[in-house]
């Protein structure tokens, strides 16, 4: 099965990876959601987990909300047992949710708290993937406490990429290396002209390694809006970006999927009389 | 690097180390720490320090009056050092740690060749700040700042801001493979890159006749 390890005392136990990203509004939520979603299709047990606390969505992106009945903080808190809170996912019995307390805030648990969690979590599950608030303050301290790995989502506009960089840093600082990078919404049409940021320049400037990339696609604004994963459609190239990284997050031997120009007649032209663009 | 004979600082891969006399008057102490601190604004902005003592007897009254004045300039202590057990005590009891006894025989010169060499990244939001020159072999990403009383080598790409003779020394130089800094500061003075730089090769900033100047590092004399 993907990814396990063994612990001390020889039980099997999954990987806990956080999502983050300082900048809000990169997708992190969606490529939590995804994630989960394409390892589950792949067999593996996955849980997800919202640590938004008090600004939760991940439910609302699966599709889960009207489902929740106790939370991460009743949890944590000793009103629910973690079988009661998780709830199953529509479509796929392999995968669970953990949803976060909307009324409350982030000081609402501490970072031992989330490690013991994560600790539960990892003895019942093959990947737990931990949906991080935006900024660095406490909510982003106490996603990261208990990861084994950390993705690290980005944008590639500047801004984006200024915030990434200062959370490799306190990721480094915090020892809980290595991140990863996804470089998410890229458009190869405003790169290939010049006016984005391409791959290579995110990575010259942020120096760790690229799990995968994802293209700009509205079928995940329609798939996120149903509550809907985009890994479910074949015809989504977001959707099949992130069933790509799963299987690199997994630990599958495949490189990074290529974005294809939507523009890219006249390169499919081009081809055919065996030239290429540069 | 003395900044008085009342004031000594002293910088390490540890941080910064601000030793004060142990005889003067408290009040005159107090003054001329104020003054030093004001003087040198930019380098100490945001700095955390250990405060060393030595063996004088400070109450907690004093040590508050100490710690206000200090973070009225931008700096906050992270330790005393003291060898009177009164007030290491009287540290603790206003929540910082304390430290025995680092007892130098006399005031410790500061060598002025003495030089920091780390070897990272230094991402967004990481400052670097050193009394003496700096040498970092790795890129200084925008967003990251390095202080330093003496020079700056970056043997990477230089992205960010960097702020050379921030004790007052314009003799200091700032050098890079890639020099395409946010800002560069020099003593007082402030320049921005120009907003075309598309020069690639290893260059030096220095100040000649009041202005900071950027040239090929072929062009370097002393």
């Amino acid at each position: 099965m993907d990814g396990k390890r063994l612990s001390v005392s020889g039980v099997i136990m999954g990987r806990v990876i956080t999502v983050t990203s300082g900048k809000g509004g990169v997708g992190k939520t969606t490529t939590t959601a995804n994630l989960g979603t394409a390892l589950a299709m792949r067999g593996a047990r996955v849980a997800v987990v919202d640590a938004d606390i008090g600004l939760r969505n991940l439910d609302v992106v699966m599709g889960l909300e009207n489902r929740i009945v106790y939370d991460l903080v009743d949890v944590v808190e000793g009103r629910a047992r973690l079988r009661q809170a998780l709830i199953k996912d529509k479509r796929l019995p392999e995968l669970c949710l953990l949803p976060a307390a909307q009324t409350r805030d982030k000081d609402a648990v501490n970072a031992q708290q989330m490690i013991d969690l994560t600790q539960q979590l990892r003895a019942e599950f093959d990947f737990v993937l931990i949906d991080s608030p935006a900024g660095i303050e406490a909510g982003f301290r106490n996603a990261i406490a208990g990861a084994d790995e950390v993705i690290i989502v980005t944008t590639p506009e500047v801004s984006a990429v200024r915030d990434a960089d200062r959370i490799v840093g306190l990721i480094e600082a915090a020892e809980k290396g290595p991140a990863s990078l996804i470089i998410n919404r890229i458009k190869p049409r405003l790169v290939s002209r010049g006016e984005m940021l391409s791959v290579e320049d995110v990575l010259e400037l942020l120096a760790i390694s690229l799990l995968g990339i994802v293209p700009e696609d509205e079928t995940i604004v329609i798939a996120t809006n149903r509550g809907e994963a985009a890994v479910y459609d074949p015809n989504s190239l977001a959707g099949r970006a992130y069933i790509n990284i799963a299987q690199r997050l997994a630990g599958e031997d495949v490189p990074v999927m290529a974005i294809p120009d939507q523009q890219g007649v006249l390169d499919r032209l081009l081809s055919l009389f065996g030239r290429r663009r540069t | 690097m003395t900044m008085s004979d009342l004031i000594s600082i002293k910088g390490s891969r540890d941080g910064l180390r601000l030793r004060l006399d142990a005889n003067a008057a408290w009040s005159e102490l107090l003054s001329r720490l104020d003054h030093h601190l004001g003087e040198r604004r930019s380098f100490f902005h945001g700095a955390s320090v250990v405060i060393d003592l030595g063996d004088r007897e400070v109450s907690s009254a004093q040590l508050d009056e100490m710690l206000a004045l200090i973070r009225q300039h931008g700096v906050q202590a992270t330790a005393i050092d003291s060898s009177e057990r009164a007030t290491r005590m009287a540290a603790r009891a206003v929540g910082l740690a304390t430290r025995p006894i680092v007892r130098y025989p006399e005031p410790m010169p500061m060598p002025e060749a003495e030089a920091l060499l780390v070897i990272r990244t230094l991402r967004s939001g990481q400052v670097l700040r050193h009394t003496g020159h700096i040498t970092l072999i790795g890129d200084v990403n925008p967003g990251a700042e390095i202080i330093a009383g003496g020079s700056v080598v970056v043997w990477g790409r230089l992205r960010g801001l960097v702020h050379a003779g921030a004790l007052g020394d314009s003799s200091a130089i700032i050098c890079a493979l890639e020099l395409r800094p946010t800002q560069l500061r020099i003593a007082d003075l402030i320049a921005r890159a120009p907003d075309q730089h598309p020069i690639n090769r290893p260059e030096f900033a220095r100040v000649v006749a009041g202005e900071i100047i950027v040239d090929g590092w072929e062009t370097f004399k002393r």
